[in-house]
This record gives structure tokens, C-alpha cells and sequence, in this order.
């Protein structure tokens, strides 16, 4: 088979013809791998990680084996972002490839073998935050897509949307201070750190908004109750599972 | 960042494991200080971002080829902003131990995606000069065998797994040495037999460099912009990404398709397809 032809894979083929690329790694999950992927993304303060855990107790429940992988944790990579963070050495370039190695190395070692075995992999955050922050950090938009050519397709993106205001509002009410490179303040924006952070996540916003036709992103109503919204992915994520076949129980 | 500010030379040693880059840097250095050029230095991993992280999760021996890529990368551009460019900028004659092509060649014998790799290095300043050091296998076993001996990585053993590292040695750079050669037609280096004495490839490239000094210097990038250290404030035009149009206008200048030939390359494996070298 020549998979370099074959459109039906990755979000990415929307922004470059799929024979100029054949694949880093395979592309996609779910007619390649018996495994399911779904992940979710939003603004800081959209309530997606909340989401992501009461959808991860209900998979368990059910006996699913569940595999759950955040932004921003591989251990191989982890002490130099931590490093460039802290020293505040990063450029948005920089900013860009430390987290794009970082995913690299999960997708490497953990998203796509579990996939493969047929796991069902949580994701909190995924590309799309990549294409967010940089792109709002002045990076190339396609660059960026093209950087992350070789993640594998989510079998849903949920994209929790919350208004600016709502978001800053939860954001504040819950931290005593903002992270330098959380509030953008590498951009100049504004030398007060709430000031800067509104300006960076209305541009990170922005880009969310352009990304959910892009990438057809599963939108979900971050101001609904809680339960509300639970309800909603649970519905969405169980048909998905009806219909894979393969997929492994807990032990 | 304004090209045209980068007055210095951005001078390339290319070549294989043992081919006798660092020799004739060390050479280089002192001789172009003594004609009274500044001169910085740099190679591989030795940025204070990625360097050290790279150096431990080598030891380690489970670096994916993406991964792998990729830190190689953070590397490289954290010295290409905070290094080669003020450098540049301040009139300096650099000195760059293996460039983007280097990196490039290790990622696509291991069946990275040719195309995914260039638009990775896109942002990269093409250099004033290219010399590629090139050394057959056979040229090179004795260098490795009687200086440092073989090492995990230098002997593809995450590609070519095999319980004598001889082996995997040769089926590596054997790969490596093919690709340089594609490569150096694709970007036109100046390849110099790395064979003879350390003293004769001196001169060589002694007459070559000053060459390249007296010429115009003015800088370009393959064909994207890296964003300014500081975007400007947010009320200001001049933050947006180059359209299609300029990066077209900058493809046409510099007379290439982006991806100018990843349609050579196959899927799997490699990315080679058999007897593809064999007018090499």
C-alpha cells in the first residue's frame, strides 16, 4: 500500500498535498491502530483537565485500559525545558521545538505503542496548544503544522470553548501569580503580568477559533454546568468505542 | 531581524564521523585571528539550552528518531539565534562543525521524512561556504578504530542492531556517506578529498576561505523567517506571518522548491530506493 498517496490520514493534509510527505510516523489512529485516542484542549481555565479526568474515572470504570498523557512530561526533555523556563532562554522558536521534542518523545514511546496494543490514550492538550502558543508567539503558521507532521490523528479533539473574561476570571480566583512564559510576558506585551496574559490567550483564542473548522475540533460549551459537559463527551467517546473492536480490557 | 546586517561569514566544515572536522577548525581558528578576523566556533550540542539534554539522553540509548531529530534541532536553533546570528551581525568569521546538513543526513538514513526534516530547517541561514570533508568507509575505520573506538550512536547501533558494532559501523556510514553525497549535489557544497594529510587539506581550504571572504556576504534564509527575539506590541501590522506570497517570492529567489525532491524517496525503511546512488 502507498501510504504516502493516501489522503484519508492526519489532519494535516489540509495544509500540504500528501504526496509531499510521506510519513515521519504513521498518521493516524484509527483505521491503522486498534487503539483510541481522544484529547482535550482550551485556553488556561477553560476546564478541559477536569473534563479529561472525570472522562478518565468513567473509562476505568467501565474497563477500559486507559493510559493518560499530558503536555509537557516526558522525562528526557522535561530538565531542558525546565531549564529554558527557568533561565527564561527561550525564544519563540525555541519555545516551540523544546515542546515539540517533548511531544515527540510521547508520541514515540508511549502514544503510538499503546495505540498500537489497543489502548484507549487521554490527552491532555495536544498539537493544536502547539499551534496556539506559537502561532501567538509569532511563529509561522505552517511551520508549526508542518513541525508536528508526525503526530498521529486524535480520534476526537475536544475544543472546550469559554469566553476570554470567564477564563481569566477562574485563572486568578485559583493562582496567586502567573508563570513568566504563561502570561507571554517573553513578548513584551505588557510589563503587568494579568495585562499580558489577557492579550496572550485572546491571541491564543484566536487561534483556537481558526483551528475548530481546520481541523473539525469537537466543540464543547465550557460554560455549561459541569455534569452538563460530561455528559456530552461521555455520549460522543462511547460511540466511538462501540465501534472499535480490538481494543484491550483492564487487567 | 534584517539580513543585510549580518556582515560576517558564516563558514560550513561538513563531513562524516572522523573525517577531520574539529582538526581542521583547530587550524582555521588561529590562522583567521591572525589575519585579524574575529572568529566564533560552534558545533553540535553545545548550546546552554539542549546540549546537556542531549548529552544525557544519549546515554541512555532510547532516543527516538523524531525525538532525536528534534532536540537536534532545539540545539541547533538556540545557538543559531543566541550564537551564529550576533555573531554575525557583529562582523565575525563563524566557524560551524557540521551545519543543518549533518543533522539532515542523520534523520533521513533513519527514515525520518526528507521533506518533514527541510521544512524543520527552513528557518536556517544558508551558509557563505560548504566545505564537505569526504572520507570513504575505508578511510575512516582506522581513524575511529585508533583514536576513540566505536560508539553506540556513531555506529547507527538504534538503526542497525547488531551484536558486532564493526558491522552496524560500516552499514551506518556507509547510509551517512550517501546521503552527505545527495545532499552535496542538492546544496552545492565544495567537497574536498579529506584524505591526504591534515596539513595539505589546510591549505586547501586556507585558499578557499579567502576566497569566500572578499565576497559579498549578504544573508539569506532557505525560505522562512524566524519571528524577531521581541514581536512587537500587539497593536503593531508588523507581527504577521509571511503570507504565501512573499514565501513563494522567496522560494523563486532562491531558484528551488521547497521540498524539492522528497518524491524520491520512498515511505519506509531508509527512504532510499535500491541503486539510487549508483551515479554517485
Amino acid at each position: 500500500m502507498d501510504t504516502s498517496s493516501n489522503v484519508r490520514v492526519g489532519p494535516f493534509e489540509f495544509f500540504l498535498p500528501s504526496h509531499h510527505f510521506a510519513p515521519a510516523l504513521a498518521r493516524t489512529g484509527d483505521p491503522v491502530y486498534p487503539g483510541r485516542l481522544f484529547i482535550v484542549e482550551g485556553i488556561d481555565g477553560s476546564g478541559k483537565s477536569t473534563q479529561l479526568v472525570l472522562l478518565h474515572k468513567w473509562l476505568e470504570s467501565k474497563g477500559y485500559g486507559v493510559v493518560f498523557s499530558e503536555w509537557n512530561s516526558s522525562p528526557l526533555v522535561k530538565d531542558t525545558t525546565k531549564l529554558g523556563k527557568k533561565k527564561k532562554m527561550l525564544t519563540p522558536a525555541t519555545f516551540s521545538l523544546v515542546h515539540a521534542t517533548d511531544f515527540a518523545d510521547r508520541t514515540e514511546k508511549s502514544i503510538l505503542p499503546l495505540l498500537k496494543a489497543g489502548a484507549v490514550v487521554l490527552c491532555d492538550r495536544y498539537v493544536y496548544t502547539a499551534f496556539a502558543r506559537d502561532v501567538a508567539r509569532g511563529m509561522d503558521r505552517r511551520w508549526v503544522r508542518e513541525l508536528y507532521h508526525f503526530a498521529v490523528k486524535p480520534t476526537v479533539a475536544f475544543y472546550f470553548r469559554v469566553p476570554l473574561e470567564t477564563a481569566i476570571g477562574r485563572i486568578t480566583a485559583a493562582r496567586d501569580c502567573l508563570k513568566f512564559y504563561e502570561a507571554g510576558m517573553d513578548l513584551g506585551l505588557s510589563d503587568d503580568p494579568v495585562e499580558s496574559f489577557r492579550i496572550f490567550q485572546g491571541r491564543i483564542l484566536d487561534e483556537y477559533e481558526r483551528m475548530v473548522p481546520e481541523f473539525a475540533l469537537t466543540v464543547v460549551d465550557a460554560t455549561l454546568p459541569v455534569e452538563v459537559q460530561q455528559t456530552q463527551v461521555r455520549q460522543i467517546v462511547r460511540t466511538e468505542l462501540e465501534k472499535a473492536k480490538e481494543l484491550r480490557v483492564r487487567p | 531581524m534584517k539580513l543585510a546586517d549580518l556582515a560576517g561569514k558564516l563558514i560550513v566544515i561538513e563531513g562524516t564521523d572522523g573525517a577531520g572536522r574539529t582538526t581542521q577548525i583547530n587550524l582555521l581558528k588561529p590562522w583567521l585571528e591572525e589575519l585579524g578576523h574575529a572568529v566564533l566556533d560552534t558545533g553540535m550540542t553545545r548550546s546552554p539550552l539542549a546540549g546537556e539534554g542531549i548529552r544525557r539522553a544519549k546515554e541512555g540509548n532510547n532516543l527516538g528518531r523524531v525525538t532525536q531529530s528534534l532536540f537536534y534541532a532545539t540545539d541547533f536553533i538556540d545557538r543559531l539565534e543566541n550564537e551564529i546570528i550576533p555573531a554575525l551581525r557583529a562582523g565575525f568569521v563563524v566557524l560551524t562543525d557540521r551545519y543543518i546538513y549533518s543533522l539532515m543526513a542523520r534523520a533521513i538514513v533513519r527514515g525520518v521524512d526528507p521533506a518533514w526534516i527541510r521544512s524543520l530547517y527552513s528557518v536556517a541561514l544558508k551558509p557563505d561556504a560548504i566545505f564537505y570533508l569526504r572520507l570513504g568507509v575505508d578511510e575512516l575505520i582506522p581513524r575511529v578504530i585508533f583514536s576513540r573506538g566505536f560508539d553506540y550512536w556513531e555506529s547507527g547501533m538504534d538503526l542497525y542492531p547488531s551484536h558486532d558494532m564493526f558491522e552496524s559501523f560500516c552499514s551506518y556510514q556507509k547510509a551517512l556517506l550517501a546521503e552527505f553525497d545527495r545532499l552535496s549535489g542538492e546544496y552545492k557544497f565544495e567537497t574536498v578529498d579529506a584524505s591526504p594529510d591534515a596539513r595539505l587539506v589546510f591549505s586547501f581550504l586556507k585558499a578557499r576561505i579567502l576566497g569566500v571572504l572578499q565576497n559579498n556576504s549578504q544573508k539569506v534564509h532557505f525560505f522562512r523567517q524566524l519571528p524577531e527575539k521581541k514581536p512587537p506590541m500587539v497593536h503593531s501590522p508588523g507581527i504577521a506571518p509571511l503570507s504565501r506570497a512573499t514565501l513563494a517570492g522567496a522560494r523563486a529567489e532562491l531558484g528551488r522548491q521547497p521540498f524539492p525532491d522528497s518524491s524520491r524517496h520512498g515511505p519506509n525503511g531508509n527512504g532510499h530506493r535500491p541503486g539510487e546512488f549508483a551515479q554517485s
